[in-house]
């Protein structure tokens, strides 16, 4: 960020937070964000309700990012309705759209402390503090999210469908298989079996809808905040239930069914307790293969940033290797093993 | 006649260094790029080694379980891939039509799906079946 760049930002900042002036001592890119940016800015704000010193992370748009995801905005919308939910989240505090500031859209929220790397969480058992509670903390954490009911005015620009959201899945990656330009018959035989089992509508809620190992933040203490929110959306609560656990998503620790952190008993029982009823445990497994499915599909879509020179990446491209391993589960998993 | 070390062994060779030399001597911010480097020499060193011998395999299956010939000419790697993508992209169709749900079709395209399976993973990531890498 040069310096024309963090002066405009402590100008909307001090107008945001009603201050008389804002220093920024520093502005650093993070590390990690693929489809966005984050900035850590330290500021120092004089005057008005925010006094003092802060750190804030900035998100913007990246010029490049997947086309389903959300911008910065309705990003910061669900922030807010997760905020407001009391789901433990970086609070979000002021949305820029005026793409005049710094050339994007960004928000402001509070930088949260600790580390969200799932590949050390899952084999450092002293990171996050004490694994059961996480386990049942995170499952309670996805109940709060789940309590966020449509309709929602503040949440509007999210698409609702009347079918299932199993079978709107199907139909959407099907929809993504043909038009690419190598078929996947092990997929097309999961997703066979996903429409001929796809559970009807029932609960209809907000879903994360990336919520896994390394999308959450932790510390020593435990839980300090649910990242990554730009795929949300209205679906089936058992969609996110069924990510979380799901092999493919527990980095090598695959004994410990919650995530590669915990328990699968102990995510449930957090769960079960804020949300006051019980889980549909057998759908679960369900969930799972679609959870399977739809990182299958997503992985495609990122190889193909890298095979169709939009990107060149070797991350992305070693990402096409993981759909075999994938795909060799679906069938496991379906009968066709 | 190619000289020896072919493509293969020269990965090999090459991910040696990497890993017994270059890594240990990487800041630690930057053993996931080399981490991803071996990885990548892995991948490919494994599809040297087999050449387009699975490929060609699958291929004729398809054209067994399909009972349609795809047109592969001979030793020509992209008509082999065109054929194999015409091919797959007919099996996919039948299995999404419902024509591998069950009978002797279900069981013939299981088999079909599961030893494809197995061999792309043999090459991108053995580990997962339990094999040596």
């Amino acid at each position: 960020m040069n310096d024309i760049m963090q002066n405009a930002l402590a100008r909307f900042i001090a107008h945001a937070a009603g201050a008389r002036g804002v220093t920024i001592s520093d502005a650093r890119l993070l590390s990690g964000g693929a489809i966005q940016e984050n900035w850590l800015v330290r500021t120092k704000i004089e005057g008005g309700a925010f006094g003092g010193r802060h750190e804030f992370v900035v998100r913007t748009d990246s010029p490049s990012g997947v086309a389903v995801s959300h911008n910065r905005a309705q990003e910061f919308a669900l922030l807010n309705a997760a905020f407001a939910a009391g789901v433990t989240v970086p609070e979000p505090l002021w949305l820029c759209e005026d793409r005049e500031i710094i050339g994007r859209q960004f928000f402001v929220m509070r930088r949260i402390a600790g580390t969200a790397a799932g590949h050390v969480l899952v084999k450092d058992l002293k990171t996050g503090g004490d694994h059961v509670r996480l386990a049942e903390r995170l499952g309670e954490e996805l109940a709060r999210i789940h309590s966020i009911r449509p309709p929602r005015a503040d949440l509007a620009f999210l698409p609702t469908h009347d079918e299932a959201p199993a079978l709107h899945s199907v139909k959407r990656f099907r929809d993504y298989l043909d038009a690419h330009h190598t078929p996947h018959p092990a997929l097309e035989w999961g997703l066979r079996w996903l429409e001929l089992d796809a559970p009807p509508r029932g609960d209809y809620v907000l879903c994360h809808r990336d919520f896994r190992t390394g999308n959450y933040m932790v510390d020593e203490n435990g839980l300090t905040g649910i990242l990554d929110w730009e795929f949300a959306g209205w679906s089936d609560p058992l969609e996110d239930i069924g990510w979380f656990c799901a092999r493919c998503w527990r980095f090598g620790a695959i004994e410990r069914e919650a995530g590669g952190i915990g328990a699968r008993e102990d995510f449930y029982r957090g769960y079960e307790r804020v949300a006051g009823k019980p889980l549909d445990r057998e759908r679960v497994s369900y969930w799972e293969v679609m959870a399977h499915m739809h990182w299958a599909i997503i992985a495609i879509q990122q190889v193909e940033r890298h095979v169709s020179g939009e990107e060149n990446s070797l991350l992305l491209a070693l990402t096409g290797h993981i759909v075999p391993a994938l795909e060799y589960e679906i069938l496991k998993m379906t009968g066709g093993l | 006649m190619r000289e020896r070390p072919l493509g293969d062994e020269l990965l090999d060779a090459a991910r040696s260094v990497l890993r017994d030399e270059l890594m240990p001597a990487l800041p630690t911010d930057k053993r996931h790029a080399a981490l991803m480097i071996a990885n990548a020499l892995a991948i490919a060193a494994r599809q040297l080694k087999n050449g387009d011998a699975s490929e060609r395999m699958e291929l004729s299956a398809l054209e067994q379980l399909l009972s349609e010939p795809f047109g592969d000419n001979g030793d020509n790697p992209a008509a082999l891939r065109e054929a194999l993508v015409a091919a797959n992209r007919k099996l996919a169709h039948w299995v999404r039509s419902g024509r591998a749900d069950d009978g002797t079709m279900r069981d013939a395209v299981r088999a079909h799906l599961a030893s494809v399976a197995r061999q792309k993973v043999a090459e991108s990531n053995p580990k997962y079946l339990g094999l040596k890498s």
